[in-house]
């Protein structure tokens, strides 16, 4: 008897230790604001008609808003399991993202992992956005945002390069990797080294829809640096005219190669940056062969206020009518810790077929130039 | 041919800046009796500005020393600046938390007499 509610006790110990040391967060993001375009396109056919100017509520200014769920459990010996669950929605009609097939959504677009953390850094598997983005967010003084950055200018390429923009999976580079396993090493003076593969999963095809990237960080004294290697296999097979026409079959082709570096650096208040970047398909560089280079200036003029500024170059290698600049500038004021309000202006100069948009998700007419301006707001929990 | 450059001129980059960082490591010794040399010549002639532009530099390379071993906090987001012991930091961190910490970390470095806190929370790509 006395055994038994010792045991007992023993269990409950149990169960009331792991119980604490695991946890649970539900968080996220609503983010809205009012934006006029100068022009607009339907779609990023780079013989998109101009369909004139638009003025609409449209969601991300600054990020896209999002929710999800996250957690961690201490197992001891320094090593943790986490996982986090996140989506992106659309607050002007409440819809889902962009999955990697065009016309579908899925829940957890942004992350779907389950990972590890340790001394040894940490590791993450599942669907998850890749370490190309973060080391390009941190060389930006924009910050890669949603509003004219170099995530914008990066997109102005794959859209060059003919991403329909209906889907997640892009040809050159990626914002998010499906079947992701990722590496990120601890801080070693400064640097930290990021490795991904991501098996493709098709029958017959060892290659077929792999992606490889690494990405090599350094940041201290102010200063950010960033080198980013990525490669991908069958990646993009939807045509513009999806589904009308059919998708590729994934045959393991090498038609994703994106080199990037970046500096930031940070002074008195002052940040500025610049980067240089190379975006080529190696299975058909007399089509896609892109330069993209960009530079960026801001200010903090208090812990709750600041203005960014960036310009963003891209040009086809294989076509010199082909090239955009594009040039935005914003304010960010935070309200409270949880919320920021925003004003954001932007210019783009595309020439030739190029459609460099000034805000993720509101394509302009191609060839020429447009103006957008954005007021908004953007709201954690 | 511009591929082969760009590569070069990042690979040079990098090493510029693993340099300062290893520099900045083994001179912590070294850089004491520098800030000492800074103060004594500053008494002895007039020559103000440099010495003590010169223990400045050495106490924010102390600063980024300090605040660049820890594990969360990106120092490479964060502007240092310091004059006669008294630091400014200014830049974003990624959690509320690091804000406190990276001035708690500033405070404990030896020479610092005071710290001014302008930091803000950029959270990383897609957060807040």
């Amino acid at each position: 008897m006395k055994l038994q509610s010792s045991s007992l006790a023993v269990l409950i110990f149990f169960s009331a230790a792991a119980h604490s040391q695991s946890s649970v967060t539900l968080y996220g993001v609503l983010d809205s604001g009012l934006l006029y375009q100068s022009t607009s396109a339907a779609t990023f056919q780079p013989t998109a008609r101009n369909q004139g100017h638009v003025y609409q509520l449209k969601d991300g200014g600054i990020y896209s808003s999002f929710w999800g769920m996250k957690g961690s459990e201490d197992i001891g010996g320094g090593y943790k399991i986490t996982f986090k669950l996140q989506g992106t929605f659309n607050t002007t009609n409440g819809k889902s993202g962009l999955s990697d097939t065009p016309g579908t959504t899925a829940l957890f677009n942004q992350y779907a992992t389950v990972g590890a953390t340790g001394p040894f850094g940490t590791f993450d598997a599942g669907r998850q956005i890749v370490p190309m983005i973060y080391a390009m967010a941190e060389t930006d003084v924009r910050g890669a945002q949603y509003f004219g950055s170099i995530l914008t200018a990066w997109l102005g390429i794959n859209q060059a390069a003919g991403w329909p923009g209906t889907s997640t999976n892009a040809p050159i580079g990626a914002l998010y990797d499906s079947n992701a396993l990722v590496y990120s090493s601890p801080k070693f003076y400064g640097t930290t080294l990021a490795l991904e593969y991501a098996p493709g999963g098709v029958a017959g095809q060892f290659q077929g829809g792999t992606r490889e990237s690494a990405v090599l960080k350094y940041s201290n004294y102010g200063l950010n640096l960033s080198a980013v290697y990525y490669n991908g296999h069958d990646t993009n097979p939807f045509p513009l005219t999806y589904p009308t026409a059919p998708a590729t079959p994934a045959t393991g082709l090498d038609n994703n190669r994106f080199y990037y570096f970046g500096a930031m650096y940070t002074i008195s208040g002052f940040s500025v940056s610049a980067s240089y970047a190379i975006a080529r398909n190696p299975a058909r560089t007399n089509s896609v062969d892109f330069e993209m280079a960009s530079g960026g200036l801001g200010y903090q003029f208090s812990p709750a206020f600041k203005i960014t500024s960036g310009y963003y170059y891209l040009k086809d290698r294989n076509n010199s009518a082909n090239h955009s600049s594009e040039f935005a500038v914003g304010a960010e004021y935070s309200l409270s810790a949880r919320t920021r309000a925003y004003a954001q202006v932007g210019y783009v100069n595309n020439k030739g077929t190029m459609n460099q948009t000034i805000i993720y998700g509101a394509p302009v007419a191609p060839g020429v130039s447009t103006t957008a301006a954005m007021v908004g707001i953007r709201h954690s929990f | 041919m511009k591929t082969i450059k760009a590569l070069e001129l990042a690979v040079a980059l990098w090493f510029v800046a693993a340099s300062t960082t290893a520099w900045s490591q083994t001179g912590q010794a070294a850089s004491a009796p520098a800030s000492a040399q800074g103060t004594s010549g500053m008494m002895a002639s007039g020559a103000v500005a440099p010495a003590g532009r010169r223990a400045d530099r050495a106490l924010r390379r102390r600063v980024y020393g300090a605040i660049g071993k820890d594990k969360e906090i990106s120092a490479g987001d964060i502007g240092v600046t310091a004059k006669d012991g008294v630091v400014t930091l200014n830049g974003t961190v990624t959690e509320a938390a690091q804000i406190g910490k990276a001035e708690a970390i500033a405070r404990g470095v030896p020479g610092v007499t005071s710290v001014t806190n302008k930091l803000m929370v950029k959270k990383p790509f897609g957060g807040m």
